[in-house]
């Protein structure tokens, strides 16, 4: 294994770990909604990392890219389509 | 030896079809619980007694243990076997401190009184932090037998194997991405 490959999987992982003290420290200093967007935002930094570089997406074809983001598309989907049914008729405390 | 298609082991192509089929079936259940928790009021309140220092430790396990499988590949990759099988113990060992950890947080909610019964909340909890475990257990049996594979030879023949085995386990490691924030944090 070259050094330059342990560098970099060592310098995603300080990201990841960095990422994750981002994400705790905004649920306890932050605004809730402002806290929300952040953490949210952050997890999914952390999943194009673990993604991009250590399931090296990054080297993949179009296919592969296709194979894992259409079942994604249609979660995606599937959650803003079930979104006006707890807009509009949600329990208020 | 390993079989291609084009530049592509089919093992890879194959790996990649079976994660595929695993994000519908996360993806549905973490929906649910956004739809669920967005639309219903009390859950922030229940979501408050868990064990969020277990939770923190365990997302560093499992991101470390994301690094180390890397390390693996890379090390298979460069056909030194003896680093593969490290980097392999290594990932078994912190899945099963993931393993040890989670448990350690059931048992002690458990004994707080909150069971997969006690409301749709820890119906989702112990469901969704469940399933994931189910899926931990199986990536450490995988790696287990590669990681025996590495020390007895037999990876030589098949190192793309630590390569499917990292993808899939990459994949656990993205769903507890999602699922710390969404029990622990929100």
């Amino acid at each position: 294994m070259s050094n330059a490959h342990s560098r970099h999987y060592l310098a995603i992982w300080y990201w990841l770990m960095a990422l994750v003290i981002l994400s705790v420290a905004a649920a306890s200093t932050l605004p809730k909604l402002q806290a929300m967007v952040l953490i949210f935002s952050v997890a999914i930094v952390k999943a194009f990392l673990v993604a991009r570089y250590y399931m090296h997406l990054k080297h993949e074809r179009v296919i592969i890219y296709a194979i894992a983001l259409v079942p994604l598309a249609f979660v995606v989907i599937f959650l803003f389509g079930l979104f006006p049914d707890f807009v509009f008729h949600a329990t208020k405390p | 030896m390993t079989i291609h298609s084009g530049a592509e082991p089919y093992g890879k192509t194959g790996t990649w079809w079976f994660l595929s089929s695993e994000i519908p079936t996360f993806g549905a259940v973490l929906v649910a619980y956004i739809v669920l928790r967005l639309g219903s009021a009390g859950w922030a309140e229940s979501s408050a007694h868990l064990n969020f220092n277990i939770a923190l430790i365990n997302t560093f396990i499992l991101l470390t243990s994301s690094m180390t499988i890397v390390m693996a590949h890379a090390a298979a990759q460069d056909g030194d076997y003896g680093k593969t099988a490290k980097f392999l113990g290594l990932t078994v060992l912190l899945g099963l401190g993931f393993l040890a950890m989670k448990a350690l947080e059931y048992s002690g909610e458990i004994a707080h009184g909150f069971l997969p019964s006690s409301g749709i909340f820890w119906s989702f909890y112990y469901g969704m932090t469940g399933l994931h475990a189910l899926h931990v257990l199986a990536g450490i049996i995988v790696n287990l037998i590669l990681w025996i594979q590495a020390l007895n030879g037999r990876l030589a023949n098949h190192p793309h194997r630590v390569e499917y085995a990292g993808l899939y386990w990459h994949f656990v490691d993205i769903v507890w991405i999602f699922l710390f924030p969404l029990l622990y944090l929100a």
